[in-house]
């Protein structure tokens, strides 16, 4: 009697809770993430340029998908179908560890903020599905147009759904080591025409005492060998070296990010940290939207009449790979007229 | 109270058949019956003697009998409520007698399904509260008082202005709706059913918080006179509200009021005196300190101490030192704030036996808001009459009007935006003055606004019982009510352009059921009972505004002379008409009242459904075991009762309009210089659009252990609701806008358990109750429209917005998730790719976080902030509610403690952001709040819980302060100290001398203090959405003082 009892009153509404709570959960749907059929890849095929890192952005429309979700790069293959373990093995690239400001002291303090990591060379961030092409990743390295370049698939998933965006292409260009340049995006093959400074102000030909005008300088970017340095030489029109100090009003000191500036009669030597620039950010060394480094050359006399004028040229420029670069400035028609009236 | 008559009926039956000489001697009896809780006395008290008990005499207003009965007779003394006592007399002549209230629950009677029964046989889950715990504290609506009353009753009182109702749901949510944005965004209401004396009130249409549309935002709720409830139940599982059908998907709750039942005329006088106070005001920074505040931001944050002195110079607000208001501290609270004293008197006249009784109730209730220009007046008159000539016909009817008087000073029903933008204005303005330039505060001073709210309620229900088992019901019942709002708003208000106002609406209810009933008892063991009734309903509402701007002078306020041009009015196309009608069976048989079953089925009709599916069908199945009947459980001494319950049911709400049904045809322009009658094209038809449907399962169990020691109420239910009206765009080659559907559903699942201890014996001279009782609620979402997963609902203003989604609580917050304050800039995370920092962009500027600044996750690990990095957090809807009360009593002195919880809910701080929002700008003339106790980042290296507010220059490009992000979602857990009531019952001898039955006094504090970690002013003072802004109108503390006279 007592176990009956205490069945009736304490067994029953137990089971029958239980019961019910269990019953009823399962015809609940479950909490999980909305998947979208419409979300897509919005770029299919991939150029970047082989030598600089670069994040393709703004590439995936999720729709109404539940975000994050979580991307994959399955199965690259080249353009004859094989599997392409060139962009799968990891490979020594240089990431950022902490932020690049422009105020850095030292070249030694620009290295401490970057580190060497394994990475493979084309990467899919995980979860925004932006790609990333390392500068590690060289005409060595990597097939480049115009080959067909390599087709890989991209998993997409949350835990609501799962999409396999097949057959999306890599196709990058080959390196370019420096911009601007007149080379060829598919070959490669440099037309050799001429580079020409930015901006020029007021200079006048010595000889002719004509404005000099872009035209009248061809600018020179050659690696010279392996390093970490950059040169800027000025030649006159018998390419006879010319003293960089005749740019008197130049702040040498900010030309660019660089240190242990050599000055010479002859040419400015700094060492560098590369790229240059390093990164996209506005500072004293880049242009006004960070994307090129600037350089502007300056000086004074005094002009007919003894009125004061200013003059120079600047130029805005990248350079991608490592080494001991030379930017030449070569006055092609006439030389800028230094001295005063 | 219908079971008793029906119960006097039944021994006047017996009498009249048997008449049985008794021999002995007969003496006089006096004596009086008290009540054991408040020993007054009980008026129209049952006394009986003999076997079959035989009616010998009643207790009159005062609780006095005089009987003549024999010397050694037993008589029996039974009341409702109250627990039947039986004395022997053995030769006595004066006779105390003290009545127990009852603590068998089981045998109070509930109103279920329009007819009465004892709850003992009732299949559904019920509440019944007594008037008696409403009617110490003055309150403008009686629904405030249920808070934390009754388990898996959710009511927040969210907001303080008087005559508004805050909300009210019963068993978790109903529709996922969401009308509004920014913190004017509120879910569509889903208040109950009420029934008042029969007549059913619509709490949610034309009373949508005050918001959505003009009228005097008064709640019809608070037309009642809380004085005259003798009890209030609630409806909560589908079976008990399954004869509500049409209407009763929400849930119902019954009010009904006094009446008359003593023989003499009783005439109690009730009156309060009391007295509101504002909630603490917040600190404000003052005068010169906060110019200072200012110049110390503008000094140290601006780009150089060049471009600070430039911003101080150009700015004569900060550096006018020769400004007579220069030094100036303007309280601006205190402008709108204040502490009122207020009263309420209200007479209850009652009287009259089983053959014919009534009652008069007359109310005043006066009380005036907290916050300037606001309050509420109300007159009310209801009564009562039951004719019973014989035991075949019974008549009742019931007149009940009242009217509201109420100011919204600026605001509407519920949010007071002058006086939040007033009151945040900065101290060094000069005070509110027709010179000055604060408008905000003059609206709210000087709006001349009256709103008017009248309503009456009539009801006739005539029963006419032509055989013994077999009666025939009749009611018919009309419901009127209108509101009138006036607003006047001097021109100097708004650049010399004045500004009239007049709203008015009318809304009418008929109601109409005729029953016929059967009931019949076989074998004395099988009691069947089985009814047919038809009902039906005619709504019809309309409403019109006139608004005349520019009006001659503010003293000849119309009609003729306003500016044509800028005035507007007609009729608002809130209009509606609306017929429903349906036909139900029920059948309940019960063995013995052991094992009972309860069966129905009704057919609705509902003029805003579909011509495709005009008719809804609701059955509903209910069980119930009372075990303690059975043989071998009988016999146990310490349990009362004990019983198991089980039901299933259907029931609907009509939603959305004929229009949404129908579609609508309007005036579409001119063609051929004649007007025409288009079709219109917003909305398009949906010839299947039904009512909202819920589905419940419910099983309970409840039993009382000890001679009503202990009594345990459990229920666990899970409720299904369907077919929930929402709108869905269309894309734009189908010609129409928009069409309504019936495509979300949402289930809500639960506990809720009730416990009355009674700790101390039943001969105690200390009577002592304390009940708990408390509700998990969990709601999920089953369905959205186009079988999607998950919809957004962005809200534009604030950004916090909201996400539905299947398989999750139906209103999910989505908010940028704060993980911290970046203690320095090395902290911020770098893009190993581009070596950029952690960044976001906003209207075009970039910026970098750095120290000081919040730190958002970067959910998808793109280094940039923005929308996609969201996520979803957070429930605002409250899981756990309930409420504690005790009832204390000794000789004449009473204690009552009322208290309410509210767990696991997610409260959006906004009030708080903008605390800190207001130092986004040092030249914005608004008010600053001491920050000092907040642990905000200051310099390099702390580890803060609040960003840097300081940073001016930057905010706009970051906005540190946001609304959506976590940092600012709380949890809003409470408990809260409702109303605590002393009261002090006067000796009947004191009384008596002073000409009067009995005299009480009684002390309440009610909305005492609030126990919470939440960090903003008050946890309950939030929108439904759980979002807390500072445009709320605060929940008042008041104190009063009562008096409480019977003659």
């Amino acid at each position: 009697m007592i176990h009956k009892k205490y069945f009736l009153l304490y067994v029953i509404p137990l089971v029958l809770t239980a019961v019910m709570g269990i019953a009823c959960k399962k015809l609940l749907p479950a909490d999980r993430d909305s998947f979208s059929l419409e979300a897509r890849f919005t770029q299919t095929i991939y150029k970047p340029v082989l030598g600089r890192t670069t994040l393709m952005t703004k590439n995936f429309d999720a729709q109404s998908s539940s975000l994050p979700l979580t991307f994959r790069i399955l199965n690259p293959r080249n353009s004859e179908g094989q599997i392409a373990p060139e962009l799968i093995k990891p490979f020594d690239v240089q990431v950022w560890k902490k932020a690049y400001t422009g105020t850095e002291q030292s070249l030694e303090e620009i290295e401490a903020k970057r580190a060497i990591e394994k990475h493979p060379l084309f990467e899919i961030r995980e979860h925004s599905g932006e790609f990333i092409l390392w500068s590690a990743a060289n005409n060595s390295t990597l097939k480049s147009l115009p080959d067909s370049g390599y087709t890989f698939d991209v998993e997409v998933t949350n835990n609501g759904g799962r999409r396999f965006f097949n057959n999306m292409q890599l196709q990058p260009f080959k390196e370019r080591a420096y911009e601007p340049n007149s080379m060829d995006p598919l070959t490669g093959a440099n037309a050799n025409s001429p580079i020409r400074p930015n901006i020029m102000m007021g200079m006048k030909g010595e000889r002719t005492s004509s404005d000099l005008s872009a035209n009248d300088v061809n600018v020179y970017m050659n690696r010279i060998g392996d390093g970490n340095s950059i040169t800027f030489r000025f030649l006159d029109t018998l390419s006879r070296p010319m003293d960089p100090s005749k740019f008197n009003l130049t702040k040498w000191d900010k030309l660019v990010h660089g240190f242990k500036m050599e000055k010479t009669s002859t040419y400015v030597k700094y060492e560098v940290a590369y790229p240059i620039p390093l990164v996209e950010l506005p500072t004293a060394y880049t242009t006004v939207d960070g994307r090129q480094a600037f350089v502007g050359f300056t000086y004074e006399r005094l002009g007919f009449g003894g009125i004061k004028e200013t003059a120079g040229m600047a130029f805005n420029f990248s350079i991608y790979q490592k080494g001991a670069w030379e930017v030449v400035f070569w006055f092609n028609r006439d030389n800028p007229k230094f001295a005063n009236e | 109270m219908k079971q008793l008559f029906k119960f006097l009926m039944l021994l006047f039956l017996v009498i009249t058949t048997r008449n049985v000489a008794y021999a002995q001697k007969v003496i006089n009896v006096q004596g009086t019956v008290l009540e054991k809780s408040t020993n007054q006395g009980l008026p129209g008290v049952n006394i009986a003697m003999g076997n079959p008990l035989k009616t010998v005499g009643t207790t009159n207003g005062k609780g006095v009998f005089s009987i003549n009965v024999p010397d050694n007779a037993e008589l029996t003394f039974s009341y409702i409520g109250f627990q039947v006592q039986k004395i022997k007399l053995n030769n006595r002549n004066m006779l105390r007698v003290v009545l127990y209230e009852s603590n068998n629950d089981l045998k109070a009677v509930v109103v279920v399904g329009y007819t009465p029964k004892v709850k003992e046989v009732s299949t559904g889950a019920t509440t019944t509260i007594s008037g008696k715990s409403l009617q110490d504290v003055p309150v403008a609506n009686v629904l405030e008082l249920l808070q934390g009353k009754v388990a898996g009753l959710n009511i927040q009182n969210n907001t303080g202005s008087p005559g508004a109702r805050g909300s009210i749901f019963v068993r978790g949510l109903s529709n996922i709706d969401i009308q509004g944005s920014g913190s004017d965004a509120f879910l569509t209401p889903t208040s109950p059913l009420f029934v008042i004396d029969g007549v059913p009130l619509d709490a949610n249409s034309n009373y949508e918080y005050g918001f959505s549309q003009g009228g005097p935002g008064i709640s019809p709720l608070s037309l009642i006179p809380p004085e005259d409830v003798e009890e209030v139940t609630v409806l909560k599982d589908a079976q008990a509200t399954s004869l509500y059908g049409s209407q009763g998907a929400y849930g119902v709750i019954l009010i009904t009021t006094k009446r008359g039942k003593s023989k003499t005329p009783i005439i109690q006088y009730t009156t309060n005196f009391f007295v509101n106070t504002p909630p603490k005001l917040k600190q404000v920074i003052g005068g010169k300190g906060e110019r200072d505040q200012r110049l110390w931001q503008i000094l140290n944050y601006d780009k150089s101490i060049y471009e600070a002195r430039k911003r101080i110079d150009g700015d004569p607000f900060l550096a006018d030192s020769l400004n007579a208001f220069y030094n100036n501290s303007t309280d601006w609270q205190n402008v709108f704030f204040r502490t009122t004293y207020n009263q309420s008197h209200n007479i209850n006249a009652s009287g009259g036996d089983q053959k014919f009784n009534y009652k008069v109730n007359v109310g005043y209730y006066d009380e005036k808001g907290i916050v300037e220009n606001t309050g509420l007046k109300r007159y009310s008159l209801g009564m009562n009459v039951l004719y019973q000539p014989n035991d075949k016909f019974r008549l009742f009817s019931n007149v009940s009007s009242a009217l509201g008087v109420s100011k919204k000073g600026s605001g509407n029903g519920i949010q007071q935006g002058g006086v939040a933008s007033g009151s945040s204005a900065s101290s060094l303005l000069p005070p509110p003055s027709l010179f000055g330039n604060s408008s905000d505060a003059n609206g709210v001073l000087i709006v001349d606004n009256n709103n008017k709210t009248a309503n009456i309620k009539t009801n006739l229900e005539a029963r006419y019982q032509f055989l013994n088992s077999l009666a025939v019901t009749s009611v018919v019942n009309y419901d009127y009510n209108t509101g009138t709002e006036d607003t006047f708003k001097p021109a100097i208000l708004s650049n010399n352009s004045s500004d009239l106002y007049a709203y008015n609406d009318r809304k009418s209810t008929l109601y109409n059921r005729n029953m016929i009933n059967y009931t019949e008892t076989f074998n004395s063991f099988h009691n069947l009972s089985f009814f047919v009734f038809n009902e039906m309903y005619i709504r019809n509402y309309q409403a019109q505004v006139i608004n005349q701007a520019r009006t001659p002078n503010d003293q000849y306020q119309g009609p003729l002379g306003f500016n044509g041009l800028n005035s507007k009015g007609g009729v608002l196309n809130s209009y509606s008409d609306s017929r429903s009608a349906a036909i139900a069976a029920s059948l309940s048989y019960n063995f013995d009242k052991k094992y009972i079953i309860d069966l129905s089925y009704r057919l609705d009709g509902v003029s805003s459904s579909g011509p495709d599916v005009p008719w809804s069908k609701n059955p509903s199945v209910g069980l119930r075991w009372n075990f303690n009947k059975e043989k071998f459980l009988s016999k146990l001494k310490w349990l009362d009762y004990g019983s198991l319950r089980g039901s299933w049911g259907k029931n609907i709400v009509p939603v959305g309009t004929v229009f949404d049904a129908f579609g609508a045809y309007n005036f579409s322009g001119a063609y051929n210089g004649s007007q025409a009658i288009g079709i219109n094209f917003d909305k398009l038809p949906n010839t299947t659009l039904t009512p909202t449907i819920t589905t419940q399962f419910n099983a309970g169990i409840d039993f009382g252990l000890l001679d009503g020691k202990y009594q345990l109420t459990f229920d666990t239910y899970y409720k299904m609701v369907d077919n929930q009206l929402r709108s869905k765009a269309l894309a734009d080659h189908n010609g129409f806008g928009s069409v309504k559907t019936n495509e979300v559903s949402l289930v809500n699942y639960g506990y809720e358990m009730s416990l009355t201890v009674r700790p101390l014996a039943k001969e105690s001279k200390v009577n002592w109750t304390v009940s708990f009782n408390g509700a998990i609620n969990k709601d999920v979402l089953t369905k959205l429209p186009d079988a999607v997963r998950q919809i957004l609902q962005k809200d534009v203003n604030t950004g916090q917005s909201i996400l539905y989604r299947l398989g999750r609580n139906s209103l999910s917050n989505v908010l940028y998730n704060t993980k911290g304050i970046y203690a320095n800039s090395e902290a911020v995370a770098v893009d190993p790719v581009t070596g950029l920092k952690y960044r976001t962009t906003n209207a075009g500027n970039t910026v970098f976080f750095q120290g000081g600044d919040p730190y958002w996750a970067d959910l998808n690990g793109d280094y940039i902030l923005d929308e996609r990095d969201q996520v979803i957090a957070g429930n605002s809807f409250p899981q756990i509610t309930g409420g504690i009360s005790s009832f204390f009593s000794f000789k004449n002195y009473s204690l009552n403690v009322n208290m309410s919880y509210t767990l696991k809910r997610d409260i959006l701080n906004n009030a708080l952001a903008e605390r800190f929002q207001n130092f986004s700008n040092p030249q914005e003339q608004n008010n600053l709040v001491p920050i000092n106790n907040y642990a905000f980042w200051k310099t390099s290296g702390n580890v803060a819980a609040y960003p840097n507010p300081y940073d001016f220059l930057r905010y706009s490009s970051y906005l540190p302060y946001r609304l959506d992000q976590t940092l600012f979602q709380e949890d809003g857990s409470y408990l809260k100290i409702n109303t605590v009531t002393v009261a002090y019952t006067f000796d009947r001898k004191f009384a008596q001398r002073l000409g009067i039955t009995s005299m009480r006094v009684y002390c309440t504090g009610n909305n005492l203090y609030t126990f919470t970690n939440y960090s903003g002013p008050d946890p309950e003072n939030v929108t439904d959405l759980g979002r807390d802004n500072s445009k709320g109108y605060p929940s008042r503390r008041s104190y009063s003082l009562g008096l409480n006279v019977q003659f």
